[in-house]
């Protein structure tokens, strides 16, 4: 029975299962920087968003029938999209932590508030809506939430940039042990690299031999890791959805298409970085010798 | 197959000119040898252990560039040569290790077709040639055995094999018949011969047997001291005459 051509280079080794082992490791750390990476920015964009064209508006000395001619006044401005005065029952609720669930006391002065939306695009709108009620003698003040927004984007930028750094670290580190591991590897390989080399093997002949050995291993470790990313994924979207109402600020993660989409590149990745080290490694080695 | 050329005739198959090799800071193994074989000839090389004839060889099959000097195989002077050029140049060489250099990991069916490999080969084209030749050095009942389920005079008879499954144009062996009774010797010596002057392969056989080399009219290299001295074949050990490194153009 005719039998399939047998690699030149032998079966892996114990050398090979443990760079296996390193190598779905930094896959899946990378596979999780970059998630992670991936749903700050998401976060990042949603909570921004959220915040940006939200103005609450506060009414000193006023009470509900006067927040809401206000709220009607606001709404006619060129550039809002709606404007909508607090209910008492929402003003209590949001001063629920400070003053218990038994209700405000009645001579406590608390302003009336408005929350107005603008509509898309509209940039100049904070200004714009203090004139207005200042016009009307009411005495207001008008929260853009600027400065949180931005303290949210910086913060979030931070933690993007941390986790683009550890991705890009944990490739130049899979990179350099498998530049290692494969020059280890051609070492113990000496006497099989002189009997193709004197047989008359090119250097890119040898060279394939290795790339092509390294390439499958970085793709088989990069998708252990990757899939083990995925799994560990998983575990914490479960784990976030069962203390949903305790985690508003974290960053969500997901599983979407762009997701899956980095899970299924990690191993891709990991095996071209593997083909890449392993060639020039081997070359390299070659070149010492006639 | 290999052919003969018009060209062979030529031009020298080995040349050596001004050769001299040193391992690092070391002394010269070999020092100043000039050399030159034409094609289809049939040369012994012998001398004592650790005297430099596996560092000649080396020099001879390209594994090891000289200190000093040009080697030349088939025209092409290697210095001048690139690293795929060199590569191409060592497809024309068969070597039979002293050592075999067999592949653990591959079948004798598999080391006897990795220079055919190699090259490039598909195995619907050698498959027949592969077993028919190991069938010819004796070992048909045994080529999907590995080396070393083999005796040492089989795993030589696969290096053998291997050196010749090309039919190159020059072959070097180191010791070929270290390892195998006088019976198969014989028939590996003659088919070293046939290989000679059937195709024209240029052979040097690297050998201490004193009878291997009565075998054959032959010239008889001696390499003593880091020098090369042509003896004759049919000299006895203690009428050998030392002469200076020689130039030999048979």
């Amino acid at each position: 029975m005719k039998q399939a051509e047998s690699s030149l280079l032998p079966l892996e080794d114990a050398r090979e299962a443990a760079l296996f082992f390193v190598v779905g490791a930094l896959c899946f750390l990378a596979a999780l920087a970059a998630l992670s990476a991936k749903s700050t920015y998401g976060a990042a964009r949603a909570w921004t968003a959220e915040v940006e064209g939200e103005f609450t508006v506060s009414l000193s000395g006023a009470d509900a029938s006067a927040a809401d001619t206000a709220a009607r006044l606001l709404a006619g401005i060129d550039g809002v999209e709606s404007a909508r005065a607090f209910s008492d029952a929402e003003i209590n609720a949001l001063l629920e932590p400070n003053f218990g669930q038994s209700g405000l006391p009645e001579d406590l002065p608390v302003p009336r508030l408005i929350a107005v939306t603008a509509e898309a695009g509209v940039d100049d709108l904070g200004p714009r809506l203090s004139t207005a009620l200042n016009a009307e003698g009411y005495t207001a003040a008008v929260d853009s939430h600027s400065e949180w927004a931005g303290d949210v984007r910086h913060m979030l930028s931070v933690s993007r940039m941390v986790a683009l750094s550890i991705v890009a670290l944990l490739s130049a580190t899979a990179i350099a042990v498998i530049a290692f591991a494969t020059h280890a590897a051609l070492l113990a390989r000496r006497d099989i690299v002189d009997v193709l080399h004197i047989a008359g093997a090119r250097d890119r002949f040898i060279a394939g031999l290795f790339q092509r050995r390294f390439w499958l291993l970085g793709l088989r470790a990069g998708t252990v890791g990757a899939l083990l990313a995925l799994a560990s994924v998983a575990v914490l979207i479960a784990l976030g959805r069962s203390g949903a109402e305790r985690t508003g600020l974290l960053p969500q993660l997901s599983l979407d298409f762009p997701d899956l989409a980095v899970l299924v590149i990690t191993p891709v990745l990991a095996g071209l970085a593997a083909r890449l080290a392993a060639g020039v490694t081997v070359r390299r080695a070659l070149r010492s010798v006639m | 197959m290999t052919q003969l050329r018009p060209d062979m005739f030529e031009e020298a198959a080995v040349r050596l000119d001004g050769v001299s090799l040193r391992y690092d800071s070391s002394e010269e193994i070999l020092s100043r040898i000039d050399l030159v074989l034409k094609p289809g000839s049939f040369s012994f090389l012998t001398g004592a252990s650790g005297a430099g004839k596996s560092s000649l060889l080396k020099l001879l099959y390209l594994a090891q560039k000289p200190s000093r000097g040009e080697v030349a195989l088939f025209g092409s002077a290697t210095s001048r040569l690139s690293r795929d050029q060199l590569s191409a140049l060592r497809r024309r060489v068969g070597v039979v290790f002293q050592e075999f250099r067999l592949l653990g990991h591959l079948t004798a069916y598999e080391n006897v077709a990795l220079p055919l490999r190699v090259m490039g080969r598909k195995e619907s084209q050698y498959r027949r040639d592969v077993e028919e030749l190991l069938t010819w050095v004796g070992l048909g009942e045994r080529m999907h055995k590995r080396p070393e389920t083999l005796s040492g005079g089989e795993q030589q008879r696969v290096a053998i094999a291997r050196a010749v499954v090309t039919q190159p144009d020059l072959l070097i062996a180191d010791e070929p018949t270290g390892n195998v009774d006088p019976d198969m010797a014989a028939r590996l010596m003659r088919l070293f011969h046939e290989l000679n002057k059937r195709l024209g392969t240029t052979v040097v056989i690297a050998t201490h047997d004193l009878g291997l080399i009565r075998q054959i009219d032959a010239p008889v290299y001696r390499i003593a001291n880091g020098m090369l001295v042509q003896e004759s074949s049919n000299a006895a050990p203690t009428a050998r005459r030392r002469t200076d490194p020689l130039k030999v153009m048979p």
